[in-house]
């Protein structure tokens, strides 16, 4: 795609990033069949394409843009399965965060609307703040009718039970069993450690279990969440704290990994290097943070999984997170690490689409998100498994609303398979039989006898 | 058709679909008008969004009433052959896409389903998966968005033993030019049930299916698909050689392994560029400015750099499980071996090979993207795929192959080539991959094309498929007889010639 930016404008680093994408974009449309909004609109101005387009024209004509243009942005889920169908490889993650960042510098939200991005913001990004908020958020319930609409849907989501504040991850160090094959930080999170902390337990179980000594340092967000909201400057703000933890921590010795256990923060640790390419002081930093980040199954699979402890051939429906299967590009590792530990894997259908969590999408487009936590739901219900897992905690609440399954981090069932706690979700539900070592675990095609 | 005609035939399209299946919004109209090929976009006059084979049909009798021209489509993306834009520019688009999008019905028993025009690769292996995964589609190594009726309807093709996507279709539902509505086959039977419809394709009367292959003579609103039952495992095998002239050799080796059926799936054997080209893009484009072929030592480089050879072969057995099929891979690696020049790369290390690991997902029924980077290779989007063929004999293959490369190498693109080889017979798929923002680059790529199809059909060889903008240039290369034939079907069947005129050198 031919762009029309003076030179005055390219000399703007993110107009210069912004071109350079924009002109892979030759509307081959590969991405609209993919694009969650645009199946369920139909308005090309709601699928990649037409929003490429759209940013091209916001970006080159500057000012302030219009409400429409904004509609359609806000409308995009980020969740990059365009990116994984283009065949014009179009950066598209990261032209949608330019377009995010500048809609949020140049344009004036309804009242309303600031204040809701301006909440979540803040709220969100803070696990003692957040406790507060869920608190007060069960105790308005009742008087929900009589909330403002665009409320409503933080009151849906925040749960019934919260786990104690004491439950939090701790800050520090946790040594490996036997001995030590790698250090590797771990990201404890913000909204995670506040509504499941047992994932972050389970994380380091399972990663000391496989010889790992985990460093917990007190990052706090990411940045992931402001990031998606065009919030770049509170979004660097928090990357940029915890790059300083990190570095701090590795005055107690190297760093061989940073590990995440929710695949949206990991995708945004992985993009550390490109977010502050153009920040001299921490550049290289950023760039050797992003370079060892690993999604939790990433390390496990180079670890190789230890013989499970009990085979328990349950079901497993694996829901792909977007942030996992489109930006990352992690699909096998999950798949291959339940099913070493005994699991029967069950590919969801319509893998490939968002199940409407994306970040704090439900909490400001939850029209579309609850049409898309439907249809997912009811796919995953389809395949007919006992138990639901997958890698990241906004996908896990989002498909709960919709699912009467249990639904379990990946980690959890794997520190179960290998000598773990049962996990939370699977309490009370019936389980099978454990199998010996060498049970075949039946598979459909056995069913075709003329094999 | 005036703009008069084009309003009325709107209106009744509203009453019969809704309003909000109808059209003429400005960004959707432009986005249906664009393609890949040389010549310029073509706007249609609207699009229309029938739900139902009776929508279907009231369109039909809308366009026969107002004698506007319609042009339906299915679904996908029809990349390199015109995308979804009309033979010509005020064609009134029916996208039978995005409403026409139903799994009509699988039989587990029999394995066959039936599918409206929507239904997509993907849509039917996940289907396929929720139902636990006992049977498996033909795909193709296209996008899994690709519409399974249409990609059958216009020859398209997969890999693996039911790769012949018309030949393994079965039973049809279709609205004709004129209106009425016909089933083909045992579906023809005066009857609500059709046991066989979908089973057999030999009932009483005439076939009439073939009719509505690469034609104009009616839309077709459902079709009877077969399926194949999921082998436990699929183990695959390749070979690289290192020379463009190893062709000969290559298809002489692959010809006896298919006629007596030894290896099931089809060959795929592809030219360097076709399997890099997945990953990589043409390095001195702007250094070139895209005016010239890449280099043979830029070839080398980059064959060394993917694992790939000058030629690739890659096929897959089915079995019971991968170590069942030792002796298979062992009898076809003794064979390929004694050529002295290639070089095997198995199964497993194939698949971390990314071009190789699509073949191997092509083999299997698993839709997949791996393919589309090769439309990348240039800048500029523009693309076009001309697909010949050879007879199963090296010599001839190989004679072919230099005359098509020369005609590359001449106007300055990159020959890419697949051959996807059975016992006697190897489709060709030529990629012109250019860059459709340059006027000179998209002059040397019509020129290509039609030298491409001049030159083999100076060999007495046409086309599998063709592109939009080519109907006419291969129509006239056949004899009048049987474009007189053509028309007078299509007169017989649509009158009034409203259903895409002119698609395929027809009407």
């Amino acid at each position: 795609m031919q762009t029309a930016f003076t030179t005055a404008q390219l000399e703007r680093p993110e107009i210069a990033d912004a071109a350079a994408i924009l002109k892979d974009c030759v509307h081959y449309g590969f991405c609209t069949a993919v694009c969650p909004t645009y199946v369920l609109l139909r308005d090309e101005n709601d699928a990649p394409r037409g929003r490429i387009d759209l940013i091209r024209a916001m970006l080159e004509k500057g000012g302030a843009p219009d409400a429409k243009t904004v509609g359609h942005l806000d409308r995009c889920l980020s969740c990059n399965s365009c990116m994984t169908t283009c065949a014009a490889k179009v950066d598209y993650m990261h032209l949608a965060d330019i377009g995010r960042a500048y809609i949020e510098r140049h344009y004036r939200r309804p009242l309303g609307d600031r204040l809701l991005r301006a909440l979540l913001a803040r709220v969100l990004t803070r696990p003692n703040r957040f406790r507060a908020a869920v608190r007060a958020a069960r105790l308005t319930r009742p008087l929900a009718r009589m909330l403002p609409k665009r409320l409503r849907p933080l009151l849906t989501l925040a749960p019934s039970r919260l786990p104690a504040a004491q439950e939090a991850t701790r800050v520090g160090t946790y040594p490996a069993e036997g001995t030590r094959k790698l250090r590797v930080a771990l990201l404890a999170g913000c909204v995670q450690q506040a509504l499941a902390p047992r994932i972050n337990a389970a994380t380091i179980r399972l990663l000391t279990r496989h010889g790992c000594e985990v460093v917990v340092s007190d990052t706090g967000c990411c940045g992931a969440l402001p990031l998606h909201m065009g919030r770049e400057d509170q979004a660097r703000a928090l990357a940029r704290t915890a790059i300083a933890a990190w570095r701090d921590a590795e005055r107690g010795g190297a760093l061989d990994a940073v590990v995440v256990n929710a695949s949206g923060c990991g995708t945004t640790v992985k993009d550390y290097g490109k977010i502050f390419k153009h920040e001299a002081d921490i550049a290289e930093m950023a760039r050797s943070i992003a370079a060892r980040a690993l999604d939790v199954t990433e390390l496990l699979s180079r670890l190789a999984l230890k013989p499970p402890a009990r085979r328990i051939p349950l079901a497993v429906a694996y829901h792909d997170a977007c942030s996992l299967q489109h930006a990352q590009k992690v699909v096998e590792p999950p798949r291959a690490l339940l099913r070493a530990a005994g699991f029967r894997v069950l590919d969801v259908p319509e893998r490939h689409f968002c199940c409407g969590s994306a970040g704090t999408y439900n909490m400001l487009q939850p029209a579309i998100a609850e049409q898309l936590g439907r249809r997912k739901s009811a796919h995953i219900e389809g395949t007919g498994a006992a138990v639901v897992a997958a890698g990241n905690l906004g996908c896990m609440t989002q498909i709960g609303l919709y699912s009467g399954l249990p639904i379990a981090h990946t980690v959890e069932l794997l520190d179960w398979a290998t000598g773990g706690p049962l996990p939370e979700a699977l309490r009370g539900v019936a389980l099978p039989a454990p199998e010996t070592e060498n049970a075949a675990v039946p598979t459909a095609a056995d069913s075709n006898a003329v094999w | 058709m005036t703009s008069s005609n084009l309003t009325a035939f709107l209106k009744d399209c509203e009453r019969a679909l809704g309003a909000e299946n109808v059209t003429l919004v400005e960004e959707t109209i432009k986005r249906y008008g664009e393609h890949t090929l040389p010549a310029a976009d073509r706007r249609p006059g609207a699009v229309v969004y029938p739900g139902s084979t009776a929508e279907v049909q009231a369109v039909v009798r809308a366009a026969n009433a107002h004698r506007v021209p319609i042009f339906p489509v299915s679904t996908g993306n029809n990349m390199g052959l015109g995308t979804r834009a009309p033979v010509a520019a005020g064609q009134v688009v029916v996208d039978l896409g995005k409403r026409m999008n139903r799994i009509v019905e699988i039989d587990e028993v029999l394995g066959y389903a039936a599918v409206e025009p929507g239904v997509s690769f993907q849509m039917m292996a996940d289907e396929l998966v929720r139902r636990g995964g006992r049977y498996v589609i033909s795909t193709t190594s296209g996008p899994p968005q690709g519409g399974m009726l249409g990609n059958a309807l216009d020859k398209g093709a997969g890999y693996g033993p039911m790769f012949d996507h018309f030949g393994f279709s079965c039973g049809m539902e279709i609205v004709l030019g004129n209106g009425e509505v016909i089933r083909t086959g045992d579906g023809s039977i005066d009857h609500p049930n059709a046991p066989n419809w979908h089973v057999s394709k030999y009932s009483f009367g005439p076939i009439l299916d073939g009719l509505f292959t690469q034609s104009n003579y009616g839309i077709v609103t459902r079709l009877g698909i077969w399926l194949m039952p999921k082998p436990p495992a699929v183990r695959s095998f390749h070979f690289a050689f290192p020379d463009d002239d190893d062709l000969e050799a290559i298809i002489d080796l692959c010809r006896p392994l298919k006629l007596a059926n030894f290896v099931p799936t089809l060959f795929r054997v592809s030219n360097d560029l076709y399997l890099i080209g997945n990953e990589d893009v043409y390095p001195d484009y702007a250094k070139t400015g895209g005016k010239t072929s890449i280099s043979d030592a830029q070839r080398k480089a980059l064959q060394a750099k993917h694992r790939v050879g000058a030629w690739t072969v890659s096929g897959a057995f089915y079995g019971p499980s991968m170590e069942a099929m030792e002796p298979q891979i062992n009898r076809v690696k003794q064979i390929f071996l004694q050529s002295g020049k290639a070089k095997y790369i198995p199964h497993e290390e194939a698949l971390g090979n990314p071009p190789l690991k699509t073949a191997i997902d092509s083999f299997s029924g698993v839709p997949t993207h791996g393919e589309l980077g090769l439309l990348k290779w240039r800048p500029g989007g523009g693309n076009s795929w001309c697909p010949p063929g050879t007879p199963m004999v090296g010599k001839i293959a190989q004679k072919f192959h230099k005359v098509a490369r020369a005609i590359y190498e001449k106007n300055g693109l990159d020959y890419t080539i697949m051959n996807v080889c059975g016992g006697r017979f190897a489709r060709g798929l030529h990629v012109i991959s250019f860059n459709r923002e340059s006027e000179d680059e998209r002059r040397r790529a019509d020129l290509t094309y039609k030298q491409l199809a001049d030159a083999f059909a100076a060999e007495g060889v046409s086309v599998g498929r063709s592109p939009t903008d080519y109907y006419e240039y291969h129509m006239a290369k056949l004899t009048p007889s049987f474009r007189n034939a053509c028309n007078a079907i299509k007169n017989a069947l649509d009158p009034n010639g409203i259903i895409a005129p002119g698609k395929y050198g027809i009407g």
